[in-house]
């Protein structure tokens, strides 16, 4: 989620029956956002979610 | 005086589903983007394919954009994720 | 008829406390509310002869049931009697038809409100005045039908401001956004009528719109300056605002409606003229500081209207100012503008004895 819609994302986890389901966060705005600046995204998304997609520890 | 007055709210949902297992790896795995097509989009799903491929050994990566950025994603995007091992999407602009 | 209401009871032992216990709970929108009481809400669902689990329809995103029971509670914390409730069911059995997208236009940046327009013998009945002061308070009915269906959307779906509401803005008609037409008063079809409904019907007619903006022209009479002056305005919200063709509504008072009417224009008329006048080129964009999206594309045209149907032409307003508005939609692609006779229900059952 792009910072500015964290607290979207909680709320529709919350409404969805899955409060606490976990995402990853990286800067607002996306639109406006020049090449390195959305390689800088794809690093910090990548870097949260696979903490959330692979099993910790292996 | 007491009044006697009703909650206005429809209450929690029961959970839509359940979290599935997580990965052991993405070594050799198939991920899915699911984009909403704004500004931005195409640039940052680049990148993070190129990483998860280069860096991370995703063998595959499938990409697919809801036809309606403000709605949730299309039915038949829905039906493919049980072909994907992972999917990324996200809610921002 | 079963009238056990299903909705968890609070006390409170004053005005006040009330007022506190709904706010800190934000279940309001920051105006007071009148307390509802399990006699006021039973008391709506006696008017519409539904009982309290009644089931209005279900918001897909969420896969939530909206119930009678819950329209009523907040309708009855907006002000509505029990004469107003079965506007609110319509208003909102048609937010939850599939083209509408309710979900994406409650929770979008783009801040939009429910524009409500009614129709028919029900206007009458309720008081709704579509004279003077219509864009604004004219009348204790549609004030408190417009504020019902934002209640309803900040309690039921949660659409409040940083949660599922990201509105950047919003406007105020996000606090009451319905008006009447003035069919007594104009030789063109209703709204409704337009829309395909019988003459007779009561209607209700939701679209999901930014604000008004008014325009005025009282220095002719002529059928196509006038309306140039409406066209021009919805050009300048496709430059300045969105590109995205849909619903826009048009109302128009009695000084600019009579002159129209003089030469014989019928909202048909309006909506050809409009249709055509109504659109710019890609490249306008890079006259109002969006240049950096024009790309290659600046000669494609885009319409504000796909089709003359999609303009909602409403006699409204109060007799004399040469003024005008334009209501431009949310986000014309995605949500359309839907129209309902009053006492339809989709999939509805019998009452249950």
């Amino acid at each position: 989620m792009t910072e500015r819609f964290v607290s979207a994302a909680e709320t529709m986890g919350r409404v969805l029956g899955m409060p606490g389901y976990g995402f990853s966060t990286i800067e607002h705005p996306v639109s406006s956002a020049d090449d390195a600046g959305l390689a800088a995204r794809a690093r910090a998304a990548i870097e949260q979610g696979c903490r959330l997609l692979v099993q910790q520890g292996t | 005086m007491t009044f006697r007055v009703l909650d206005p709210t429809a209450g929690e949902a029961a959970a839509s589903g359940q979290r599935a297992p997580r990965l052991g790896t993405l070594q050799g795995k198939t991920v899915g983007f699911i984009s909403n097509g704004k500004v931005g989009t195409k640039g940052f799903f680049a990148h993070l394919e190129k990483m998860l491929r280069e860096e991370y050994g995703v063998a595959q990566v499938v990409s697919r954009t809801k036809s309606n950025y403000s709605a949730p994603a299309d039915a038949h995007i829905v039906a493919e994720i049980r072909q994907w091992d992972a999917v990324v999407s996200g809610i921002g602009d | 008829m079963t009238m056990q209401l299903q909705s968890k009871i609070y006390e409170a032992d004053s005005i006040g406390a009330v007022q506190e216990l709904y706010h800190s709970n934000g279940w309001t929108d920051g105006l007071p509310v009148v307390p509802p009481t399990e006699d006021a809400v039973r008391a709506c669902l006696d008017w519409v002869m539904m009982p309290p689990d009644q089931l209005i329809g279900i918001e897909p995103v969420r896969g939530l049931a909206i119930t009678a029971e819950k329209l009523a509670i907040n309708a009855v914390m907006a002000g509505c009697l029990p004469m107003h409730f079965p506007v609110v069911v319509t208003a909102w059995t048609a937010m939850m038809q599939e083209p509408f997208l309710l979900h994406g236009a409650t929770a979008s940046t783009g801040g939009c409100a429910i524009l409500v327009v009614l129709n028919g013998p029900i206007r009458h009945e309720i008081g709704a005045s579509g004279t003077f002061n219509a864009l604004g308070n004219s009348d204790r009915a549609t004030s408190v039908i417009g504020r019902a269906i934002r209640l309803c959307l900040i309690n039921l779906l949660e659409a409040r401001p940083g949660a599922i509401d990201r509105s950047t803005l919003g406007h105020p008609g996000k606090f009451s956004f319905c008006i009447a037409e003035d069919e007594e008063d104009t030789t063109w079809k209703s709204l409704s009528e337009q829309r395909g409904l019988p003459k007779e019907a009561s209607a209700v007619t939701v679209m999901a719109a930014g604000a008004p903006r008014q325009i005025m022209n009282e220095w002719t009479t002529r059928p196509e300056e006038i309306l140039e002056t409406f066209a021009a305005d919805i050009r300048a919200n496709l430059r300045h605002y969105s590109i995205h063709p849909g619903n826009y509504a048009l109302i128009i008072p009695k000084q600019l409606r009579e002159h129209l009417q003089a030469a014989q224009w019928s909202k048909t008329d309006i909506a050809n003229f409009i249709h055509e006048r109504a659109r710019i080129k890609r490249g306008e964009w890079a006259e109002v500081g969006k240049g950096a999206v024009v790309r290659d594309k600046a000669d494609k045209v885009y319409p504000a209207l796909e089709s003359t149907d999609h303009l909602l032409v409403i006699a409204a307003g109060g007799p004399a100012g040469g003024f005008g508005a334009v209501i431009p939609p949310w986000l014309g692609n995605k949500s359309r503008a839907v129209t309902l006779p009053i006492g339809a229900c989709v999939d509805c059952e019998p009452p249950k004895k």
